[in-house]
């Protein structure tokens, strides 16, 4: 089923979603991959030690 | 990185014997809820020979002797958080061993997943809910929404 037609767009709203290829887990990982590609981010490599969360979340925001 | 460098890193927690629950974007996303994320989140057992065996699994994946800096005087100790950023750099490890006095690997119930024959350590969404929900990270109130709302969770009292 790869076109599928509707009325309106209640009509399509109601329609059920097309099965998804895959686990949940590869869709995740896919999503992530074209979010990657398209926008690339630059941290530097390497490991950083945090007293707390709210410092690792601080640190991040840095390179948004 | 990609899919597949995620897999290698997920059979190389496996193959360490690598005592961790995954949280997170990623652990949302084994459950259903998909949202992009820059991110591996885990909390690991608080122990030297554990993280020994995280060393160990990095190891595996990457040629990078920066993992060496993975330390369990600093995760033990004054730094339970840290940030490994691997040479490929897209999405970077966040790694606990626990979350001020609220959570650690001890506290969060988890389930085995499968991806590709890799077997994961994923926490459940109720637990997932409890770590989300209350921050003051606004993704965090999304995501506890999402949860909630999937599997109809509801608050404790």
């Amino acid at each position: 089923m790869s076109v599928q037609k509707f009325r309106s767009l209640e009509e399509m709203n109601k329609a059920p979603a097309p099965e998804l290829r895959g686990s949940d887990f590869e869709r995740f990982l896919r999503h992530c991959a074209r979010w990657w590609a398209i926008a690339p981010k630059h941290y530097p490599r390497g490991v950083f030690k945090f007293r707390s969360i709210e410092e690792a979340q601080a640190a991040r925001e840095k390179y948004r | 990185m990609d899919r597949d460098e995620v897999i290698r890193v997920l059979r190389a927690f496996e193959s360490a014997g690598l005592e961790y629950v995954l949280i997170g974007a990623a652990a949302m996303g084994f459950h259903g809820l998909v949202r992009t994320t820059e991110d591996l989140d885990l909390f690991i057992r608080a122990t030297p020979e554990n993280i020994e065996k995280l060393r160990t699994a990095l190891h595996a994946v990457y040629e990078d002797p920066n993992i060496n800096e993975i330390s369990s005087n600093d995760l033990l100790g004054e730094y339970p958080a840290l940030r490994y950023v691997p040479p490929t750099g897209d999405l970077y490890f966040d790694v606990m061993t626990r979350l001020g006095e609220i959570a650690s690997f001890e506290t969060v119930d988890a389930e085995i997943k499968e991806v590709d024959g890799a077997h994961v350590r994923v926490a459940t969404p109720a637990a997932l809910y409890r770590l989300k929900n209350g921050t003051v990270r606004p993704q965090d109130h999304l995501d506890a929404a999402a949860l909630r709302e999937r599997f109809s969770l509801k608050d404790e009292g």
